[in-house]
């Protein structure tokens, strides 16, 4: 029988969750994960097996529990469009989807299990952009429009910038507001 | 040092050269379904080792055998600290295994690509 663990998962989890949405997968060290997370180093490999299996638990975690409910809200939005803009691509909007996009440049291409994750998330971002968009019909297929597509592109690619420090304020709702003008 | 590799669902480790003397252990083989993960961690030899049993310490130069560490049962087998490799073990006589291998991120990423294989 080993020591009971002496941590909160999900705070360990959260903790890692903000460590590897700011620094490269290779570049945090095993001992950066017990210095940030504050956490044993034989219960962080009892209990998520590696630092891969870690990182799978921090980037499940951030998709069901952060990208996912912005996605919700959206969807219902009595005025999805509005929500979807105010929430993504106003100046003032900051969503929380820092891992998903480093999963997207630095994991997906190499580990399945972070492609599914991120495919599946995607899936989602379309599908709700298709709503917005008031597109029904595709977003009940499973392929999104190539609209949403783009725009699904276009609004990771802006915060991207955003984390860069360029300054793209206005960038983000321009684009939208030319996509999507109220029909005469 | 330790030779890593798959053979079928296995994953066999083989300890090389005069560390066999030292870990009392020439191979180790576990099922693949036993396998939780791979970690290069080079900081895992500062850690507490525990109680040895059997084995040899020599603190700064090898740490090779059976140790015994929160009622957990550990097999290492490591001279240099860069190149060590922390595999994590279910249902097995060890908890985990930590060995020096050639190239620790070669070997983390066969055992990872084994074992996603092995569970789809």
């Amino acid at each position: 029988m080993g020591r009971p663990r002496a941590f909160d998962e999900t705070e360990v989890i959260r903790a890692a969750v903000s460590l590897f949405a700011c620094r490269a997968y290779d570049g945090i060290s095993v001992d950066d994960l017990v210095t940030h997370l504050g956490v044993h180093r034989n219960s962080l490999y009892k209990v998520f097996g590696s630092k891969r299996g870690l990182y799978l638990a921090a980037l499940r975690w951030h998709l069901e529990h952060q990208v996912r409910p912005l996605l919700a809200k959206v969807t219902a939005a009595p005025d999805p469009i509005r929500a979807l803009r105010n929430m993504f691509v106003a100046g003032t909007a900051n969503p929380d989807m820092d891992l998903l996009l480093l999963a997207m440049v630095e994991r997906a291409p190499v580990d399945p299990e972070v492609a599914e994750e991120v495919a599946r998330t995607m899936r989602g971002f379309d599908a709700a952009i298709d709503l917005a968009l008031g597109d029904g019909a595709a977003a009940a297929d499973d392929a999104p429009s190539p609209l949403a597509y783009a725009l699904s592109a276009a609004i990771l690619g802006l915060r991207l910038r955003t984390r860069t420090g360029v300054d793209a304020a206005g960038a983000g709702t321009v684009l939208f507001d030319r996509i999507h003008q109220p029909q005469p | 040092m330790a030779k890593v590799y798959i053979d079928n669902d296995t994953l066999v480790i083989e300890i090389e050269g005069l560390d066999k003397l030292w870990a009392l252990k020439s191979r180790l083989e576990i099922p693949l379904p036993n396998v939780r993960g791979a970690t290069a961690d080079a900081g895992v030899t500062r850690e507490p080792k525990g109680i040895r049993a059997p084995g040899a310490h020599l603190p700064g130069v090898i740490t090779a055998g059976t140790f015994h560490i929160d009622g957990e049962r550990i097999f290492w087998d490591v001279r240099d600290p860069a190149k060590a490799v922390v595999i994590e073990l279910r249902d097995e006589r060890y908890a985990r295994l930590i060995v020096q291998v050639a190239d620790p991120r070669a070997t983390v990423d066969l055992v990872e690509h084994a074992i996603t294989r092995s569970a789809t």
